[in-house]
């Protein structure tokens, strides 16, 4: 063995010792495994009734809200008026209602967008400050919200989160149905990437990326997904060059639960996708992306499914 | 109308919070204290930023945040316009020079080397990261060149400028190398998988204030489409950017009314961004 073969060994030793000692520490529980319900509910078009759809996927998975103060964390990347990156406003507009019917004690809307710093300009581009009432006084910009240390967040690194998020009873991930340049996909988990403060970390919230993308969004559900909800706007999607330069895909779907993992794992399914081969859903430390311990309530994954357009790199992922 | 909302919103720490009612932050702080340089508000802002010098180099971000990120930058040049190079500003400068993008380090050429379709960069070209041991993206970079080519015109009394030389050279590079296909800016990668990325408008501006003192020549398509993005975008933070960026280019900026934000940091650019408005403040030669 020569001695510039040693180099790339080394690399590949510290990256691994940095790796385990960054590791998540071990909380997974130790009592029964409990089964995950997943609503996947037709809805054809942005002009549905979306608060009814969303009303009955809420009481199939058993959501009480009374009391709460929620915080819905749409997906807002930047506006693009040739695709569909963002969740679709009507879709945020919906969820406040039907929230507010069912007695939270607040309804609020909150997100740091991943790279661009104009987060109202984005809300406004992409019709939020139009369609959903109240928008200004309901809204907090993640990326320049004060915030908390939170001890431990990747091994023994902490890490800075906004107040806003960490005063909610209950977050509800609303993310976007769509495939990701680096992640695969990007659902109800990933969306927490916005939880990050850029005034912090910046915009992108590059420290992620060197946690690994994965290992970031195990993070993330670790520390949220006891209070947390997912909805997952699948009507138009997104295939291709996710997040942001791929194409429309109308899936036609709602998918709601509260377990994020069943929930994003039911998405991949939808989407033609395995999520065995998605990391981040198979290293979480809790919840269930095996069928066999997921409820599907309204439309069955496979009677729905439409496969999403893959990049080539990611074609290993389709499910077969 | 902006500068008024800056003198109501001021914290009585002598910060301001990005919005009303919440705390003190570096970044609102530095803009709004520049857009009131010479006013008693701008003085005490200023004194709230001294407070926030670390001992190890670098200032604290906010109260609740202990540790330093690129809004060293924006203190170096708050200090270089107040006049003040204390053992503070020394250590800052010094922090600053030692912070680099991560993307040059082995790991991160190795991976580059790796696989090239992934991010089309020159890893070899460091620039300034957000945070420490991070990669670099063009606003902290062009934030570091105005705070850099500021110490470079005044005289600052560094301890290596060879260093300081350097730094500024590699950064303009690494600002060129990284320019999407329409002479803008994308927040740091021009191309991804193989596909070309869309320049921004609030980037581009950032990047040409960190260009500053380049030949207009060699900025020209830089220069175009920052002219177009003033024209086109909707976007008041990326319109502030363009008008102080331009003006500071010595080009022509139409002016027009704005209306009154609750956003802190938008109000100052804004303030920042009108004629005469302290846009020169950051350029290397303005005003100190």
């Amino acid at each position: 063995m020569k001695r510039r073969d040693l180099i790339p060994m080394a690399a590949i030793g510290v990256a691994g010792a940095w790796a385990l000692t960054h590791q998540p520490k071990d909380e997974r529980p130790k009592g029964p495994r409990t089964r995950s319900a997943v609503a996947v509910l037709s809805a054809q078009n942005y002009e549905s009734d979306l608060a009814g759809i969303l009303q009955r996927g809420l009481a199939e998975c058993k959501l009480d809200v009374r009391g709460k103060r929620v915080v819905l964390k749409p997906n807002l990347v930047e506006f693009d008026r040739n695709t569909c990156i963002n969740t679709d406003a009507r879709v945020v507009a919906a969820a406040v209602e039907v929230f507010e019917r069912m007695g939270a004690a607040s309804v609020c809307i909150a997100e740091g967008p991943g790279h661009r710093r104009d987060t109202l300009g984005i809300a406004a581009e992409a019709g939020y400050r139009k369609m959903i009432p109240g928008f200004e006084r309901r809204f907090t910009d993640l990326n320049r919200d004060d915030v908390a240390l939170v001890e431990n967040f990747m091994g023994d690194d902490p890490m800075y989160f906004p107040k806003t998020i960490l005063g909610a009873d209950l977050i509800v991930s609303m993310a976007k149905m769509k495939t990701h340049h680096w992640a695969g996909a990007t659902l109800s988990m990933k969306n927490f990437f916005g939880l990050v403060p850029g005034s912090v970390y910046g915009w992108p919230k590059n420290q992620l990326h060197y946690y690994g993308i994965h290992e970031s969004v195990v993070a993330l559900h670790r520390k949220f997904a006891a209070k947390s909800f997912a909805i997952v706007d699948g009507i138009v999607g997104m295939e291709g060059n996710g997040p942001i330069q791929g194409y429309p895909k109308h899936a036609g779907l709602l998918v709601l639960g509260r377990d994020l993992v069943a929930v994003d794992a039911t998405c991949c399914r939808v989407m033609g996708l395995d999520p065995v081969k998605i990391s981040y859903l198979t290293h979480a430390l809790t919840g269930n992306f095996a069928p066999d311990w997921i409820d599907q309530r309204g439309e069955l994954p496979a009677s729905v499914r439409k496969d999403f357009a893959l990049l080539p790199s990611f074609r290993g992922l389709r499910l077969v | 109308m902006s500068r008024q909302f800056l003198r109501d919103t001021q914290n009585s720490d002598g910060g301001w919070p990005y919005f009303s009612g919440k705390h003190s932050w570096l970044e609102p702080t530095i803009y709004a204290a520049l857009a009131l340089n010479g006013e008693s508000s701008g003085e005490r802002a200023f004194a709230f930023v001294r407070s926030c010098a670390l001992a190890e180099g670098g200032w604290r971000m906010s109260a609740d945040v202990g540790m330093a990120n690129w809004t060293t930058a924006l203190c170096i040049t708050l200090y270089l316009v107040n006049g003040v190079q204390d053992d503070a500003f020394r250590n800052g400068v010094h922090w600053m020079l030692n912070t680099i993008g991560a993307e040059g380090s082995f790991l991160g050429r190795m991976a580059n080397l790796l696989h090239p379709e992934q991010v089309d960069i020159d890893a070899s070209l460091q620039g300034w990261p957000w945070r420490p041991d991070n990669a670099s993206w063009v606003e902290p970079t062009a934030h570091a060149l105005v705070a850099l080519k500021k110490i470079e015109k005044h005289g600052g009394t560094v301890s290596n400028r060879l260093s300081l030389r350097a730094r500024v050279e590699v950064g303009e590079k690494m600002l060129i190398d990284r320019r999407c296909g329409d002479g803008g800016w994308n927040y740091g990668n021009k191309r991804v998988w193989n596909t070309p990325l869309p320049s921004y408008p609030e980037t581009t501006a950032l990047a040409l204030l960190g260009l500053q003192g380049r030949p207009a020549t060699e900025l020209k398509p830089s220069l175009d489409a920052a002219a177009r993005w003033i024209r086109e975008t909707r976007s008041p933070l990326a319109k502030a950017w363009l008008g102080i960026s331009l003006r500071n280019w010595g080009l022509p900026v139409e002016t027009a009314e704005v209306d009154q934000s609750e956003d802190i940091l938008l109000s100052a650019l804004q303030a920042l961004a009108e004629p005469g408005g302290g846009h020169q403040l950051l350029s290397p030669a303005g005003n100190v």
